[in-house]
């Protein structure tokens, strides 16, 4: 009996320690900083290396879109600005004043490069599932 | 039409107070012309939402622009269906149904239980009441649907033209009837707590409820993800996003309870951990409720105006302190019968089948609150992304696939040697071999390999047993059909529940292929170009820019050859401008071509054009992702061939009818 619930506490221990151990490598590799515009700039340089997301709103006339699909626009929180470049899928309500996400790294010539942009729902509309998005997959 | 509609919310609250306070005291009294009361209490509620929601919808349709709910949520120009279907587009709505579902549900179990556990109903019909007490009080004095607006408009703002989408109009209603639905076997959880009532009576009258709830979240779940698939565009059908994982987390820990209660019923065994698992669940589904609701956690989606986040977040603090408070109280009662005698065997197999879902819950748990905790404990804001969703819950998601070979076939108490070599030796031996000659064939991604070599397995166990049973019944002269077909009717849950597995290795192969083997392109064509992407080309036909009634479209037409350069089909790929300014926040779509067979699916966005003659393209080849679609009509299949009533249950029903029916005429004779 006591041999049959050592092996039980075994089991159950190594579900545990798998779970704790994907969990935590999980969190350590895949985390990333969410930041304000302003908050980004404050970092500089040590947020260089580091994998981030940046949210600000899209500074109107900023908006370029290259012929072989490139975007470049500027994010704002009102005081301080950055250069974003992306390339992807255009969120469809993406636009002047919108609210955008971006996923990158920020690198060391002031312009972010974001791999994935998001934009938020603008409005009261609040879908029951998520809403617009673009990803690079 | 609308002042109806308030009345009978705040009519509803005050009836629901009432059928809380009559069915708690009439159970401590027992004092039946109080539980009666309050059971018809339950079933005025019922009656006074119905009302509600039918004049909510009459103000829909008649576009009420007097009301900020219909203002805010239609438009002229809205079809009839979508204008119904705008009832749960918004948050006040939403919470109404939540409610009118709740007192529909109510009224059900009280139906039902009539002359059933006549100890334990006061108790759940009072928890039940509670509950929708507090989400009526939430619709008729915090987010009221029919708000007065003080000028009334001329034009409504429209639906948001991503919610204009069938799957849409279905998906939110059929993932509020689980959650709902998973209050019915918590208040019977509460109602053995209280009533101290604490054998499985409480599993057995709640079971087909919980599977109603498991199937509605299940259900609702695809149907989201396949509404993502079709209108978000980006190519996916899951993103590890706040409000997909606010369903998906009740959804596991209920399959996790769905498992338990088969060893409290069969053993008497992990009677507090079927506790606690309903009472997680469904503190599970009212945080999905919350989290959908308020946005806290999603940072796609903010809503600044939400004032209800601290009542449910006080909502679900009284609910897990008074359940947990009522668990601590009758540990005793909730002693195991029975205890573990080996680890092979299928109460064990049951035991980890629940913590590994409990842990790939937990882990999601984590993942969604992240930002939240990360924020207080170190004042930063950190997320985490697919990437660690991923790679926490493939392995746990293999290790379930393996159980649910295991679980069904291993014998109870302890499993010799001949049990498993009898079940599991040859699906083994299939099921390694599968993977071999899939390794052979070129696939190099070890998951993959591990996931259908293991699907392999599962769907052999699962057709020996149908093999078994069947030729058992074959042997004694009937037709191989006929024979399953009475098989499965007559043990409905057991082969019903190998239906719902059949379901789900369905799914996981579609997953599996889907994600391990997608492959993307994206291009630049001119008219008459063509592209190649994974043994298929696309000729880029042209574009047509035409216009309806609501709005303006701009549509790319590709043609699509086979690898043998034969014309398969025609794709048509369009980006939509609504002309209604009241859309003008979400003003432009991108409709997304898809060709869709059981091999692949050819996946194409019209990203960009630049006039007539060029336009830009992102391709995706998804490998089998219709299996997903078609693993969850057999899923649904299976829970209706475990919930539809069977013979004997009609025979139990009317026995009881019939038990208490005859002493009152027998006494009159006398």
């Amino acid at each position: 009996m006591i041999r049959g619930k050592i092996k039980f506490i075994l089991a159950i221990g190594i579900i545990a320690t798998t779970l704790t151990y994907l969990v935590y490598g999980g969190v350590r590799d895949t985390m990333v900083y969410y930041l304000t515009v302003g908050e980004l700039k404050s970092r500089v340089p040590s947020i260089y290396k580091d994998k981030v997301r940046v949210s600000g709103t899209v500074v109107p006339g900023s908006i370029r879109r290259g012929i072989d699909g490139s975007l470049e626009f500027k994010i704002t929180d009102g005081k301080q600005a950055i250069d974003v470049q992306y390339r992807g899928i255009v969120p469809d309500i993406f636009r002047d004043n919108v609210e955008a996400v971006v996923e990158g790294l920020y690198t060391p010539e002031n312009v972010f490069q974001a791999r994935v942009l998001l934009a938020k729902c603008p409005t009261k509309y609040d879908p029951a599932n998520q809403s617009n998005k673009g990803k690079n997959t | 039409m609308a002042d109806t509609g308030s009345i009978c919310v705040f009519l509803a609250f005050v009836i629901s107070v009432y059928t809380l306070i009559a069915s708690i005291f009439g159970g401590k009294t027992r004092r039946s012309e109080f539980i009666k009361s309050a059971e018809n209490g339950a079933i005025a509620v019922c009656f006074l939402l119905t009302i509600a929601s039918a004049s909510l919808i009459y103000a829909l349709l008649t576009r009420d622009f007097s009301l900020k709910y219909v203002a805010l949520n239609t438009s002229r120009d809205l079809s009839t269906i979508y204008t119904i279907t705008a009832f749960w587009a918004g948050q006040a709505g939403s919470l109404l149904l939540w409610s009118w579902i709740l007192s529909i549900y109510m009224t059900l179990v009280v139906v039902q239980n009539r002359r059933k556990s006549r100890e334990l109903m006061p108790y759940v019909i009072g928890t039940l009441a509670a509950i929708s007490s507090f989400f009526i009080y939430i619709v008729g004095f915090v987010e009221s649907p029919f708000e007065r607006l003080t000028n009334v408009v001329d034009d409504g703002r429209g639906l948001n033209p991503l919610l204009q989408n069938p799957y849409m109009a279905i998906h939110p209603l059929c993932l509020y009837m689980g959650y709902v639905g998973v209050s019915v076997p918590f208040a019977f959880g509460m109602g053995a707590l209280i009533s101290g009532r604490l054998g499985d009576e409480w599993i057995r009258n709640s079971r087909k409820w919980t599977i109603l709830a498991w199937t509605f979240l299940g259900a609702g779940l695809l149907l989201g993800a396949r509404w993502a698939y079709l209108e978000l565009g980006w190519g996916g059908y899951w993103a590890w996003d706040p409000v997909e994982n606010a369903a998906l987390m009740p959804w596991l820990t209920g399959t996790a309870f769905l498992h338990s209660v088969m060893v409290q019923e069969k053993k008497g065994m992990l009677k507090k951990w079927n506790m606690s698992l309903i009472i997680i669940t469904f503190f599970l589904a009212v945080l999905g409720t919350f989290i959908t609701r308020s946005g806290i956690i999603s940072s796609v989606h903010s809503f600044s105006q939400s004032d209800i986040g601290s009542y449910f977040l006080s909502f679900i603090g009284l609910i897990l302190v008074f359940s947990f408070g009522m668990f601590i109280l009758r540990l005793d009662g909730l002693k195991s019968e029975n205890r573990f005698d080996s680890i092979l065997s299928r109460e064990s197999a049951f035991l980890f089948n629940n913590l590994v879902f409990l842990g790939a819950a937990f882990s999601v748990f984590l993942g969604t609150i992240f930002p939240i905790v990360s924020e207080a404990v170190r004042g930063e804001k950190i997320l985490v992304g697919p990437p660690y969703f991923n790679r926490v819950n493939v392995p746990m998601g293999l290790i379930l696939i393996l159980l649910m070979g295991v679980g069904p076939l291993i014998s109870w108490r302890r499993a010799s040697k001949e049990n498993l070599m009898k079940n599991f030796l040859y699906p083994g031996i299939l099921g390694v071999l599968t993977a071999v000659v899939l390794l052979f064939l070129g696939i190099r991604e070890v998951a993959a390999l591990i996931s259908f070599g293991l699907c392999a397995f599962v769907g052999a166990t699962i057709f020996t047993e149908f093999y078994r049973g069947a030729r058992v019944r074959a042997k004694r002269g009937e037709y191989y059909l006929v024979a399953l077909l009475h098989l499965i009717s007559r043990n409905r849950r057991r082969y019903g529940g190998y239906i719902v597995h059949i379901g789900v290795i369905l799914i996981v192969i579609g997953i599996t292929a889907s994600s391990a083997f997608v492959v993307q392109k994206e291009a630049t064509l001119n008219r008459g170009e063509v592209m190649r992407i994974g043994g298929y080309s696309l000729r880029f036909d042209g574009i047509r820019q035409y216009t309806d009634n609501a709005k303006d479209i701009t549509a790319a037409t590709l043609t699509l050859y086979n690898s043998e350069n034969k014309p398969i089909g025609v794709l048509t790929s369009e980006k939509v401008l609504y002309k209604y300014e009241g859309n003008r926040e979400i003003d432009n779509q991108t409709e997304v071509a898809l060709r869709s067979t059981f091999r692949d699916d050819i996946y194409v966005i019209f990203t960009n054009f630049y006039g007539k003659g060029r336009a830009s393209f992102r391709v995706l080849i998804n490998p089998m992702v219709s299996w997903i679609w078609a693993g969850g009509l057999v899923l649904v299949l299976g829970a209706l061939v475990i919930m539809w009533p069977s013979a004997s249950e009609r025979k139990e029903e009317s026995a009881v009818r019939y038990n208490v029916k005859i002493p009152e005429q027998s006494g009159a004779k006398v």
